[in-house]
């Protein structure tokens, strides 16, 4: 599908983020700019400490970003923004945790959980009809509705993440932020939540940004995909045109990684390292970013992309 | 639980139970069919936090026994006023023979508890002393506990006047307690209220700082981001998500904060800038009996009002405790 | 593989929990032999029982737990039956070592990392002074941390994950036990430093002659480093097998759903295979198999009684009505048949 056609919803220019004192700022997000398409799943993917998680909150202004901007439909939602552009954003937008174990309020009720979003909106709901929202959106998330009278701490891990689900979907949002929704979870329940996520996507018409370490989990949920190590966008293109062609040494590293259930070839495979160095970025070779095919992105200094072209 | 699928295990128990048929046996190797909601309903925990708390808190046999000590007496200080055959505290008793006070008598059965030394009955002052301490306690450790939860939250929670809390613990926290009780009593007419305010002035900002070191804790825990996300207002998030963790903290602090009043009170009359003689209180009632421990047979008005203080501080101190070592998540076995 | 090769057997374990007042029956009636020099992989969910298992032979249960039933032979003894930390004392460390999944706090955060492995290093090879500070610098060399001078005197904040993993596994390993169970020891990590850390404990294994134990819930981590693969599910073990059996001819249906649930093996477009539910509750005795509620493919057999191991090959075998010669031919999922298409490949290499 041709890129130019498609709504821009999120649209991410120049984000910088620092933490930390202002004489001796830790920069953990540097210059990131992308765009995420109305109706598609946008995986980023990186180690700890690379910044994706902070991307995240930043969008849905947790963090505040030190330059640069990010616009949803349109409209500044970065910096200072009205009231009432606030609260609709907050609807909006809405984000799914990582931890289920620490995402939910241990001392309330499901019931109290999911409808907590409600509160905020302003309008006083009538209580059948706000238990009636609450039975429906546990409904949608495939949990029991007489699940509303319980407590967290009675529910395995999975069923948690779905309650988490359930609380973000009940604000009926256009865009949702998914802060490495299973990484916690055991494998096999991973894939409930999935399921889970594809499905609502499918019938709400839902744009998820994914935010994940596992490239494995990524090709089968995401449209596009870009990595990001140490702050900076490394590369970014479609689900399979990253699989087939991964140019940066960082992406062919974390596909290296991804573990096969397949005994044979798993324990003849040879690991890639990715080693900063090899690029040789100074003052001389800076790093660029180009376009090498429709929609495929990467991050190298000259002699590289020029190397990486003659690829294709 | 009963569902589609106990009833079947019944009935292919009972199946299992007489002798099979070869039939019957190879009819259980057929599908059985499959519910996906019978799936869902595995795993239930039946953990509930204060049923939990409960039953730790009652396996501590002591904490338990000393609450119902704790409960006896408060029960008895309440009603001894109105039981049959009970004294004014403040009235002078003169014996019926020569018209002299009855000073110092030893406990007997006219008066259970003796007199004191200007012909007052012992028993009843003890009594009021008791409603009166144990009334400044609840009072100053209530208002400290509202204060202090106030404060400490908006100063854990809320940045902007995190600095402005700061500062003023800082300031507050130099000032000598006993420094402030003594001027409250030298300036302002020594009473029950100006105690109460006294003790209070100075007590919250210990609670406030003890509930914001708790709210810092918690502040930036995933739920609360959560909750910041889908744009929950500070109030609320402080009272639904913060508020229930602190219960427990809470407690403790609060259980200690009744003899810690009940001892500043008598710390205060021991320096003399106590209650006046016309409202008896344990601080008045050890007063005068400290003044007579050295005689040996007067020693009695000494003895009562500290047993019946080391009872109140020993029994909050060890139910507190109790408490809170019952409320932590971690012994909850 | 014969008798004398086998280093720890457990027998009939039986392992409860007292838990609010009710009893939690964790282990039920668990038979497994760990070879020497092998590495085992046990595989299951969270709450299937497979921590519990290895933590009953370190006597590292929690207050509430005890073995109920069984036997575990080491080295001669019945660990089943210790009950003193004296005991326990002359097999944790010494001959059984455990890493665990939080290196953050299986770490003192208050000593400098050199020091912690230092003090393994002194207790169990009885080495003092300089000579315990070069075993030191070498075994911080043997879990690739560079630099060991300068690290040896860094404390555990001041590495990321990855690097406080390795010297956990330094400490384990300082000790010179003969078998080292790693309790998920990647699942906190990325995907990169999973990798590297699995191939630590492989070349480890190797230098060492360990037996090493695996706890995961991640099959893809286990095709990797496993030679055989036992999969736990409600405190039991339903499929015992190699490596390449286990995965290229699994019978289990839970494996079939552990197997078939992987997103490597998802085509995107459809929804992935999915096990509905949890496990079940073990305060509850559990009739017949306890993963029929989940099974879509269950026996009416299956609710009733407890299915015997039925072997596949002297190597291979599982706890499923499915293998009774009585029991209809069923089919595995797609993607298990893919796999096996794949097996007969490797059998024919």
């Amino acid at each position: 599908m041709p890129s130019e056609n498609r709504e821009v919803l999120l649209d991410v220019k120049n984000l910088c983020v620092d933490f930390g004192s202002r004489r001796h700022p830790f920069h953990a997000v540097s210059d990131v700019s992308f765009q995420i398409f109305r109706g598609e799943t946008f995986g980023l993917v990186g180690e700890s400490g690379s910044g994706k998680t902070t991307i995240g909150r930043s969008i849905i202004r947790i963090h505040p970003a030190a330059s640069g901007e990010v616009w949803f439909q349109g409209k500044r939602i970065s910096g200072k923004i009205s009231r009432e552009l606030d609260r609709e954003v907050t609807r909006k937008i809405q984000m799914i945790f990582q931890d289920p174990m620490a995402s939910l309020n241990e001392r309330a009720k499901v019931d109290y959980i999911v409808s907590e979003g409600l509160y905020a909106q302003g309008a006083r709901l009538p209580e059948e009809e706000r238990k009636a929202r609450v039975a429906k959106a546990l409904s949608d998330v495939g949990l029991l509705p007489e699940f509303a009278s319980r407590f967290p701490h009675e529910f395995s891990g999975g069923q948690r993440q779905r309650i988490g689900i359930a609380r973000a979907l009940i604000l009926d949002p256009d865009f949702i932020v998914a802060d490495e929704p299973i990484s916690a979870l055991d494998v096999s329940i991973r894939a409930q939540v999935l399921n889970l996520m594809s499905q609502l996507q499918r019938e709400r018409g839902l744009t998820y940004l994914f935010i994940a370490h596992d490239l494995s989990v990524m090709r089968f949920i995401c449209d596009r995909i870009a990595v990001i190590y140490k702050g900076r966008l490394q590369e970014l293109a479609g689900a399979e045109q990253l699989f087939a062609h991964p140019f940066h040494p960082y992406t062919r590293a974390l596909l290296s990684a991804i573990p096969q259930p397949d005994p044979v070839s798993e324990k003849q495979k040879k690991l890639v390292v990715y080693d900063p160095s090899c690029h040789g970025y100074d003052d001389s070779n800076p790093p660029l970013w180009e376009e090498l095919e429709p929609g495929h992105f990467v991050r190298g200094s000259r002699r590289e992309l020029d190397g990486y072209r003659a690829q294709l | 639980m009963s569902s589609y699928r106990s009833h079947k295990e019944k009935t292919l128990l009972e199946q299992v139970e007489r002798a099979l048929t070869p039939e019957e046996e190879s009819a259980l190797f057929t599908p059985a069919g499959y519910d996906f909601r019978e799936a869902e309903k595995g795993g239930y925990s039946n953990y509930s936090y204060w049923q939990s708390t409960f039953r730790a808190f009652f396996k501590n046999r002591v904490a338990v026994f000393l609450l119902l000590v704790m409960a006896a007496l408060l029960l008895f200080t309440v009603v001894q006023p109105y039981l049959p055959g009970q004294r004014d505290p403040n009235l002078i008793y003169d014996n019926p023979l020569n018209g002299l006070p009855l000073r110092n008598q030893q406990p007997n059965s006219d008066f259970w508890f003796g007199t004191n030394s200007i012909g007052q009955d012992l028993w009843a002052r003890i009594w009021a002393g008791t409603r009166t301490s144990l009334f400044i306690g609840f009072v100053v450790a209530g208002v400290e506990a509202l204060l202090g939860i106030l404060a400490g939250m908006l100063w854990g929670y809320v940045r902007r006047v995190e600095f402005l809390f700061t500062e003023l613990y800082n300031i507050l926290d130099n000032l000598p307690q006993t420094l402030v009780l003594v001027l409250f009593s030298l300036i302002l007419k020594p009473s029950i209220q100006t105690m109460v305010l006294a003790m209070c002035m100075t007590g919250w900002i210990q609670m406030a700082r003890f509930v914001r070191n708790q709210i810092v804790i918690l502040r930036d825990r995933d739920y609360n981001l959560a909750s910041r996300c889908l744009g929950t207002s500070t109030w609320r998030i402080l009272f639904k998500n913060l508020l229930p963790y602190l219960v427990s903290v809470i407690m403790l602090r609060v259980a200690l904060a009744i003899p810690a009043a009940i001892g500043n009170e008598v710390f205060i009359t021991y320096i003399g800038l106590g209650l006046p003689l016309e409202i008896p209180s344990l601080g008045n009632l050890l007063n005068e009996g400290r003044l007579l421990m050295t005689a040996p047979p007067l020693r009695y008005q000494l003895i009562f009002p500290t047993v019946v203080l080391a009872v109140i501080t020993i029994s909050f101190y060890i139910i507190g405790n109790a408490f809170a070592d019952a409320a932590d998540p971690k012994n909850h076995v | 593989m014969t008798e004398t090769d086998i280093i720890l057997s457990v027998q009939d374990l039986d392992v409860k929990f007292d838990l609010r007042g009710r009893t939690l029956h964790a282990i039920r009636g668990v038979s497994l032999d760990v070879y020497r020099g092998e590495s085992l992989a046990i595989v299951g969910e969270s709450g299937s029982g497979k921590s519990v298992f290895t933590k009953s032979f370190m006597g590292l249960l929690d207050q509430n737990g005890s073995v109920t039933g069984g036997h575990i032979l080491y080295g001669g003894q019945d660990l089943a039956g210790y009950a003193s930390e004296k005991q326990w004392l002359t097999i944790r460390g010494r001959e059984i070592a455990m890493v665990l999944q939080d290196p953050m706090t299986s770490l003192n955060p208050l000593k400098t990392i050199g020091r912690q492995i230092e003090e393994a290093v002194v207790l169990h090879q009885g080495l003092k002074g300089d000579a315990a500070r070069r075993a030191v610098l070498a075994t911080l060399s043997d879990v690739g941390i560079d630099d060991p001078e300068h690290r040896y005197g860094q404390y555990p904040h001041e590495f990321s994950g990855g690097m406080r993993q390795r010297v956990v596994i330094a400490i384990a390993v300082a000790c010179r036990p003969k078998i080292l169970i790693c309790d998920e020891p990647t699942t906190a990590l990325d995907v990169t430093i999973q990798a590297q850390i699995l191939d630590l404990v492989k070349a480890l294994q190797k230098k060492y002659d360990l037996t090493t134990i695996y706890i995961t819930h991640d099959l893809g981590v286990v095709a990797n480093v496993a030679d055989r693969i036992a999969v736990m599910y409600a405190g039991d073990i339903v499929e015992l097998g190699r490596c390449e059996e286990v995965f290229y001819d699994p019978r289990h249906p839970y494996t079939w759903a552990l197997l078939s649930s992987l997103p490597q093996l998802g085509v995107k477009g459809e929804p992935l295979y999915s096990i509905a539910g949890t496990p079940p509750n073990l305060f509850h005795e559990v009739k017949g198999d306890a993963f029929a509620p989940r099974n879509p493919q269950a026996l009416k057999i299956d609710f009733v009684a407890r299915p015997p191991y039925f072997e596949v090959s002297p190597t291979h075998k599982a706890r499923t009505w499915l293998l009774d010669p009585r029991a209809p031919k069923v089919e595995p999922p797609e993607h298990i048949r893919q796999l096996r298409e794949q097996g007969v490949k490797f059998r024919a290499q």
